[in-house]
């Protein structure tokens, strides 16, 4: 805890820390006003249709319109930034062999590292779904929301759903900035760890996109990633969720322990 | 003649085995061990970087550990560090062995490797405070004495990465001493500095070592380490050559060198006084290996005898420089002699 306590310390002492969260801000906003400018031409509008289009029914909508559209790209880059700047980002200044020249267990610091990284983006997430909210609201206002399976829920209900669709999203980000902690564990590169991951992120993504590579689906990470639409189901569709948060933890284990089996022996030479 | 030239100018073999008398005239030091190192070894693929080293620092000391850029220094810093694992071999720091108890080990150490790297977002102030408090707690009154110490105080708000390479590296002293260990390593503290603030640091090192703390230093530069340490060891190619005081590490004679156009005769005249031994001959000068004392006589004998002196240099501790001196710009020093030397310094 002090060592995250340390890191916090760091990351908030970062500019491209409000970078990142303020494009994540931005974007249901953005998105609040498009949708709002463009609110009487309801056919051929433009933009992407399907969730993003039943926001403009219910600001409720909003948050999930806007994960939907980062989820795609600019959540993963800045979970694959985060995940490779905590470990890599150190080297390149060299501050990890001040860092570790203290009584700190190897260990400890790894963990540390990929607490801060979650801590990031999850309070990434806080800001779309506040920004949804926000924007959201504005424009076109909260009402009880329509749900994809067609019943009606109170907002109450609706908000509790987003916060369940938010979490497990958060959990298939988690993925992606371990896979990027596992390869700054290897270069001395911030932009090498992070590109390594978005690589294997994408691959996974075109693989996942081919039938003929049906028989890998379970196993991608990115088959998983949009299960949290099971939320906006009634009754809710567990299945794929469970599923998913299965493959997520077992990804999180697999990739932490190669990454704290690497770290633990490695020379720091920078 | 020939054969005189080359004793004059003294091989480094010589010149070793002579260095090696002296650390086995050693007394055992009772004085309790701060750091050890135990057949430290490091290989990075095919290349030796630090062979079986073993190295022992006192309490007290101010530890020079001299060798030419790529000696290994920087390496053997790692691993007492335990930023780097060694291959084979450990070092002990107050009786905590690395790497197997780094993290204990580790309490006891401040200091830097290569250049000192702080968060360059922060302030001094702020960094001291996040580094310092991994070791224990710190206290706001301890980061103003050590940024008293190294004459930080008045930029101490101001943000690291508009600080000078100099003042980084004072700051690194200044984080090295935070938590008071009991070893404060440096390494090559004034490299990149200006002149005044080699001299800034040396001075602080002094000051360190006076008030009893242990420090050990790496240095590529002699007289900086005759000047502020008080024991020393030469690495080259990862091998220790000598190990030991300062002062016995000087040759005991010095030397002075004769400018004469009369080469031939003055060198009969200073024989004579001196032995056939001591005087050599190289391209310009005479050079006699003689104390300061007898320089006088030789001159007054010269002029007694009508040789016309034009010029008396005194080469005071030139066998070490030399010898130094070869070690950093000849890559190739005889394997075999340095292995020799170090076998029979154990």
């Amino acid at each position: 805890m002090k060592l995250l306590h340390r890191e916090l310390v760091k990351l908030v002492h970062q500019k491209r820390s409000y970078v990142g969260w303020g494009g994540l801000l931005a974007v249901p906003l953005l998105v609040s006003l498009a949708l709002y400018l463009n609110r009487n031409n309801r056919h051929g509008g433009g933009g992407p249709g399907g969730v993003v289009s039943l926001a403009r029914h219910d600001g409720l909508f909003m948050p999930i319109a806007a994960i939907l559209l980062l989820s795609a790209f600019l959540l993963p880059l800045l979970a694959a930034m985060v995940g490779a700047y905590q470990l890599a980002g150190e080297s390149e200044t060299g501050t990890i062999k001040t860092w570790l020249m203290h009584a700190i267990s190897r260990g400890g610091v790894l963990a540390s590292k990929w607490g801060i990284a979650i801590i990031y983006v999850a309070i990434g997430l806080v800001l779309v779904f506040v920004g949804g909210l926000i924007g959201g609201g504005l424009a076109f206002g909260l009402h009880a929301p329509l749900l994809l399976s067609g019943q009606t829920v109170s907002v109450a209900e609706g908000l509790w759903l987003t916060l369940l669709s938010f979490l497990y999203v958060l959990g298939g980000i988690i993925c992606v900035l371990s896979l990027a902690l596992l390869f700054a564990t290897f270069t001395n590169s911030s932009l090498t760890a992070a590109i390594a991951a978005l690589v294997v992120f994408i691959v996974m993504g075109i693989l996942g996109a081919f039938s003929y590579f049906d028989f890998l689906k379970p196993y991608l990470l990115t088959s998983h990633l949009d299960a949290w639409q099971g939320f906006l189901s009634q009754p809710i569709d567990w299945h794929p969720i469970w599923t998913g948060l299965v493959a997520f933890a077992i990804y999180i284990a697999a990739l932490m322990a190669v990454a704290w089996y690497q770290f633990r022996r490695k020379d720091i030479l920078v | 003649m020939t054969e005189d030239t080359t004793a004059g100018r003294r091989s480094a073999a010589d010149l070793e085995d002579e260095l090696v008398g002296k650390v086995l005239r050693l007394e055992p030091d009772k004085r309790p061990i701060v750091l050890s190192t135990h057949d430290l070894t490091k290989r990075f693929g095919n290349t030796l970087a630090v062979d079986r080293l073993n190295l022992t620092v006192h309490r007290g000391d101010v530890f020079g550990f001299l060798g030419p850029n790529g000696a290994g220094k920087t390496t053997t810093i790692r691993m007492i560090c335990g930023l780097i694992y060694p291959t084979s071999g450990h070092a002990t720091v107050v009786d905590h062995q690395v790497p197997r108890d780094k993290t204990e080990a580790l309490r006891h150490i401040g200091g830097f490797v290569e250049v000192p790297a702080f968060y360059a977002n922060m302030s001094a102030r702020r960094n001291l405070r996040l580094m310092g408090s991994l070791n224990g707690e710190i206290e706001e009154r301890r980061i103003d004495e050590v940024l008293d110490i190294v004459g930080l105080h008045e930029r101490a708000d101001s943000k690291v990465g508009d600080y000078s390479h100099g003042m980084k590296q004072r700051l690194g002293i200044a984080n090295a001493l935070i938590n008071e260990p009991e070893l404060v390593i440096l390494d090559e503290p004034t490299s990149g500095l200006d002149p005044q603030g080699m001299k800034d640091v040396r001075e602080l090192v002094r000051e360190l070592g006076a008030g009893g703390t242990t420090v050990f230093l790496s240095s590529h530069l002699l007289h900086e380490v005759e000047q502020i340490c008080n024991r020393a060891a030469i690495l080259n190619k990862g091998r220790v050559i000598v190990e030991g005081p300062v002062a016995e590490l000087h040759p005991e004679h010095s030397a002075v060198k004769l400018l004469t156009a009369d080469q031939q005769r003055a060198r009969s005249v200073v024989a004579s006084l001196v032995g056939e031994r001591e005087v050599t001959a190289d391209e310009e000068y005479l050079v006699v290996q003689a104390s300061d004392g007898v320089t006088r006589e030789i001159v007054n004998r010269l002029v007694g005898a009508g040789i016309a002196i034009d010029a008396v240099i005194p080469a005071r501790e030139q066998g070490l420089e030399d010898f130094f001196l070869g070690l950093t710009q000849s890559a190739d020093v005889d394997q075999a002699g340095a292995a020799g030397v170090n076998g029979g310094a154990r």
